[in-house]
Parts: C-alpha cells; structure tokens; sequence
C-alpha cells in the first residue's frame, strides 16, 4: 500500500525524465556560455566583497569597472570589448578564493585574473594561476614572497611590497623618533612581513626592538598590548595592522592618552581606515600607495572626477588605484604582445612602463623584469583630521615622496627565482 | 611585570563585563526558548548603526538611550515574524536560521550604510584616562562598567520581581506548567527574546565607542559570549555574568605573556569546562 502512494506521487516516466534533462543540463550550459564569451574579453576578479576587507574590495572593484568602461569606450582590447566577471573571494578563506579562482579560470574562461586584497589569498591565488597558466595581477595584496620566494612567471603585483614599505618610511621614524620600537603586528602573512621588514632597518641602524604582539586578525581589543607597549617606554610605537584592526587599535590608543606619550607610526595606511576614525585619532606617521590630492600631476583630477561619479561622491582611495591600474595593466600588456596567450602577455609585461592617464602619480611606474612588481612611487607623510574649509576626505598630509625602486629590494635579494615554461 | 599583570587584570575585568552583557542577552534567548541565536552579534551592529544614525539629531546620550529600545523593537518583529516557528523543534533548527539570518543583518547593514567604517566619536570628557598611571581607566571603560553593573543589576531585579521576570525564570524551569497555569507563552517567548535583543543592542551602542563600526563588528564578539555561557554555566544567567568576567580577564592575563593566544584561550577555557565539568561553573546538571 505505501509504495503504491509514494509511486503515484512521482511516476517512473517523470522521474526518468527529469533525471534525462538535469543530466544534459552540464553539457548544454558551456555550449551557451561559450557562445557568449567568444565575443567578449573576460577578466575575472576575485576579491573580498564580504567581511573585513569589503570596503578595499569594493573601492578596488569600482576602479576596475571605471578602467573596463574606459577601454570600452576607446574600442576594448585587441577590438573586442572588456566582460569584467566578479566573486567574492570572503576575507580571509583560502579554500573559497581559490575555488572562486578556478570557477573563473575553468567555467568561465577568463582570459585575465585579478585579486586579492589578503596576503594569504593572494598567495593562494597566485600558486593556482600558475598551476593553470593563466595571466594574473595581484593589486593588492602585499606580502614579499607573491613578487619574492614564490614569484611565478604569470604573477604580477600592482602595489608596493611589504618590504618596499618600510623601507621608505624606516629612516624617517629612526631620524624623527629613534631606535627603540615595540611592534604591535597583526598575525598573518602581511602582518609578519611588515615587520620581518623594520626588523632588518632597525638591525641596520643598530636599533633595539623593545618587544613585539602579534595579535589575531579581527581583535577588537588591543588595552592588553597597549599596556604592554607603554610599559616598555618605546621612542616609536609602531602599529602594523591591517582594516578594522587599525581602526580599534588607534581609538583606544588615544582613549588611553598614549598618543601623547609616544610616537605612533607604521607602515601601510589606508584612506578608508582613516575614514573610519574620529578626528582625534587621527595622526602618525605612515606610508600611503597613492593620493587622491597631487596639485600639478597630469590626470588625477580627471581621475577624481570620475571616481566621484561612480563612488557617490567619495574621493578614490589607494584601493581604488589598483584595481583601475590593474585592469589598464592588461590592456596595455594585449596591445603590447597582440596576443592574449598568457606567455605573450608576461612578456610584454617586462619593463613595461604605465602611461600618465594610467599611473596617475610622479614618476613612471614599471613593472620591473625579474620579479613582476610595478615599482610606483610612495608617499610618506602623517594622518591628519580634515583641514578646516578643506575637503572632509583630505584625512592624510603628505610630506615625502619615494621611488619605489629605491625602496625596494634588489631582485636578486627578494628570493624570487624565476622560472619561465619552455 | 606584576604590575602589568594587575593591570592587565583590572582591564580584563572591565572586557569581561562586556562580554557578560553580550552573554546575558543570548542566555535569556537560550534559557527561555532554546534558541541558539547566532545573530546576537548582528544586532549588536544594529545597535552600533542606528546610535551612528541617531548621533546627529539625539546626541551621543538620546542614541545611547533610544538605540537598544529601537533594536529590542527589531528583535520582537523577527521573533514574531522568524523565530516562533522553530519553537520545540531541534535547536541546530534554530542554529541554521539564526546563522542565515546573521548574514542577512550583515549585507542588510552593508547596503544601507555602506562597507566603510563609519566614525563614531564619544564625549571627549568620557574619552580620556582618569590617571596617568592607569591609562587604561578611561572614563568610557569605567560609565561602560558602571552601566553594566547598572542593567546587570535592573535585570536581576526584573527577574525577582516583576510579573514578567517571574514568568520569564518560571518559564526557564518548566514552560508547559507556565502555560497551563494561563500565561500567555507566546507573548513571554516574545517579550524574553526582546529583552535579549535590548542588551545585544546596547552592547552595540557599547562597543562602537572603542570599536570600528563596521558591517562585521559583531562577529568577533558573538563567539566569546557563547564561551561565557559554556564556562558560568547553560541556564544560569549569574553563571554567565562570572563566565563573561572570566574570560575577559584570562585573555587579558594571557596577553601579557603570549599575545597571540589571547585569544585562543577562551577556547581552552571552554573545552577544559566541558571536559572537567560540562554544566559549567554555576550551570544545573542535566539542564541541557
């Protein structure tokens, strides 16, 4: 009697057939994707749209689309117009960033990858686009061993190193402050690397670390090390933290007064942490990748303008600079090799020179041979509350600009040894 | 070192409370309901949010006042429209709707406020320390421990004697005698997860005066309120309040000589309770 009622509820036929169809389905779908995508250019981009770090993903995503409707505009690559496909990689899941950059490399075929903010993700990333052999720029993710130990032929960085970092800003801080720092450093790849970083600039200039906290990503409470820091009566204190970490590390850190009784400084520093601070908690002294307020460079403004448009009205950030440079990057390396084959473009790539419209920065920015990394220029300076009558989103005051070929390490110190396919 | 050890404890004290507030919250909803409410921290970012949105037309003592009553208000209509539907049923159930619903709150925030981390400034009277020794004794961290103490001690109260604290504790023991007895289960469901939802939401309106206020500020915080329900005991709201203290102080005490475990030891605190003593410090046996 039961199998009888439950084989009236669904015949055999009907089982049988749904089964036919969602078992053609698989074959069918690539047929029509591809359909499509003979026509288009497809850049995939993975990168956090969630968690943490969206709101570097997002501004890097809107530089990208800004790069994908201007080379759209001027006729795409190689005359076919530009796809940008977008996943969200999370924050800080490997396993998701690197499904997420298979799902672009193998269903849909992209003929670029980009992505990822997170050290880690970037790595994971870059070891997978190798595997595959697939074109693939890092915009922003920092840590030495993606242009460095783990350097791969068909990798390339948009932004600076960790290590170019502290080298630009390391003699400042010795000179201003001196040669006794206590590091509070986020635990993960980018956190380490920062330091690994001062540590040898402090070595050379014969300084002493005092002590170091790595703390988790995503703590909310830094009193603990605070504490600590403040016990050891450092000339710097030097903060290397990532996102939302910075943001509640430099509010209790002027909550607790000590932002008059030691110096605060760091490496990398970000307009959208700066935006996230109250006025009072901001100052230090820091390195930005790029700024939105350079009187007398050629194209900015224009770049601002536009970014406002796309961005309800916020200025365009660091973040928002690689991914608009990352996309160029791969029209002009296309145009360069009149190729998209992975091994054509990387070796277009060489010493390739970004033009003003695309740098946007004094200097001209290349991507140095040997290692992949675009050298840029860095801009030092210290954070400050928006001058009054000024624009609320002037939150940095620069003071110092770096090549970042003179920051950076020799090639043959960064660990990269790089091997091209035959 | 002893004295960054006393200081470190007299800090982790002050987090410790925190958390507790956190936990009393999700431990009225456990208690009453068995409701595992996953999203307990996203509508500590509710809180956090609507302060942000009230600031300019209340001021930081009308958002801190009208914020958690506005979030409690959100917490019935869900409960009303959402949770009700699992009551007696499996708690992973529950589980599974809170943990979706912790997401929702998420993008829900990030789309109508943005991913950016908004500023949010408390009065600089509150915002400095009250001793150049102690300076980590800002006049926040102390108002924030005196207000706790305060809704720690108006919760017990309303617990002990009000009609509805009395329904609430006799609906913990046993919910079919309440029910049989007249009372109208339904609305004390309603009104107890309500009142969780209020603490969550002034544990908000907490943190973003030390804290980033972003989409995900609640994620860090909802895990160490789980564990200090585990470590005081399930079922016992004086046992969270002595596990949110607990922990607040072992991480602090942790820091001082291995950091990045500061963390990690909540989690070992919460296995060596459920190994050692699974109700918990002050939790009863077989509650759960």
């Amino acid at each position: 009697m039961k199998s009888s009622q439950i084989s009236r509820g669904i015949g055999r036929r009907t089982l049988l057939r749904t089964g036919a169809v969602a078992g053609l389905l698989p074959l069918a779908r690539p047929f029509v994707l591809s359909a499509r995508a003979a026509d288009t250019i497809k850049i995939g981009l993975d990168n956090p749209l969630t968690g943490t770090f969206a709101a570097l993903g997002k501004n890097e995503l809107i530089g990208a689309q800004l790069a994908v409707d201007q080379i759209n505009a001027k006729g795409g690559i190689l005359g076919r117009q530009v796809e940008l496909l977008v996943e969200d990689s999370t924050s800080g899941d490997t396993a998701t960033a690197v499904q997420k950059a298979l799902k672009l490399i193998e269903r849909d075929n992209v003929n670029f990858l980009i992505g990822n903010i997170n050290s880690a993700l970037a790595q994971a990333m870059a070891n997978t686009s190798f595997e595959k052999g697939v074109f693939h720029i890092v915009p922003g993710g920092h840590t030495d061993s993606v242009t460095g130990k783990q350097c791969h032929w068909n990798v390339f960085r948009v932004c600076n190193t960790t290590r170019m970092e502290t080298n630009s800003v390391s003699k400042l801080l010795l000179d201003k402050y001196g040669k006794k720092w206590y590091f509070i450093t986020t635990d993960y790849a980018f956190g380490h690397s920062l330091q690994d970083g001062f540590e040898a600039s402090l070595a050379a200039a014969g300084g002493t670390k005092l002590g170091a906290d790595f703390t988790p990503l995503g703590t909310s409470e830094f009193s603990p090390n605070l504490i600590k820091a403040q016990s050891t009566n450092p000339d710097a204190l030097i903060l290397l933290l990532a996102g939302d970490d910075m943001i509640n590390c430099l509010k209790q850190t002027v909550q607790f007064g000590l932002d008059k009784k030691l110096h605060i400084a760091g490496a990398q520093q970000e307009l959208e942490v700066n935006k996230g601070l109250p006025p009072n908690a901001l100052f230090g002294d820091w390195v930005f990748e790029w700024y939105w307020k350079q009187p007398g460079v050629p194209h900015v403004e224009e770049f601002v303008a536009d970014i406002r448009k796309k961005s309800g009205g916020s200025v365009p950030t660091a973040r928002t600079w690689f991914g608009y440079a990352a996309i160029w990057t791969c029209q002009l390396a296309a145009e360069k090799a009149k190729s998209l084959k992975p091994i054509d473009l990387a070796k277009a790539m060489q010493g390739l020179v970004l033009p003003p419209e695309v740098a946007l920065m004094p200097n001209n920015p290349y991507y140095r041979i040997g290692d992949n990394q675009l050298m840029p220029t860095l801009f030092i300076g210290h954070s400050q509350p928006a001058p009054a009558g000024g624009d609320p989103e002037d939150l940095f005051a620069v003071t110092q600009l770096v090549k970042g070929d003179e920051a950076a390490l020799p090639v043959d110190q960064t660990g990269c040894k790089m091997e091209w396919p035959s | 070192m002893s004295q960054l050890l006393l200081f470190n404890i007299v800090n982790g004290l002050i987090i410790g409370a925190f958390y507790a507030l956190m936990a009393l919250g999700l431990s009225l909803i456990l208690n009453l309901s068995g409701v595992i409410n996953f999203a307990h921290g996203g509508f500590l970012a509710i809180g956090g949010y609507l302060a942000y949105t009230l600031f300019p037309y209340l001021g930081f003592w009308g958002a801190l006042i009208a914020s958690p009553f506005l979030v409690a208000l959100i917490g019935i209509l869900i409960e009303f429209v959402l949770i009700r539907w699992l009551y007696g049923r499996d708690p992973l159930y529950s589980l599974l709707l809170t943990f979706g619903l912790a997401f929702m709150i998420e993008d829900g925030t990030r789309f109508i406020w943005g991913a950016q981390s908004l500023p949010y400034q408390i009065p600089s009277w509150l915002a400095a320390p009250l001793s150049t020794e102690l300076f980590f004794l800002t006049g926040y961290r102390v108002f924030m421990m005196i207000l706790v103490a305060a809704v720690v001690l108006g919760l017990f109260l309303i617990l002990s004697y009000t009609r509805l604290g009395l329904r609430i504790r006799a609906g913990t023991l046993d919910l079919e005698t309440v029910s049989v007895l007249g009372v109208n289960v339904r609305v004390l469901r309603n009104l107890n997860f309500g009142l969780g939802i209020f603490l969550a939401g002034l544990a908000g309106v907490l943190a973003v005066g030390m804290l980033g206020l972003e989409p995900t500020v609640g994620d860090n915080l909802i895990m160490p309120s789980f564990i200090a329900i585990i470590v005081g005991g399930l079922g016992s709201l004086p046992g969270t309040l002595v596990g949110g203290l607990l922990i607040g102080v072992a991480s602090g005490i942790t820091s001082v000589f291995l950091p990045s475990a500061s963390e990690a030891v909540m989690y070992v605190m919460m296995a060596v309770v459920l190994i050692a003593r699974p109700r918990g410090i002050l939790g009863e046996e077989g509650r759960f």
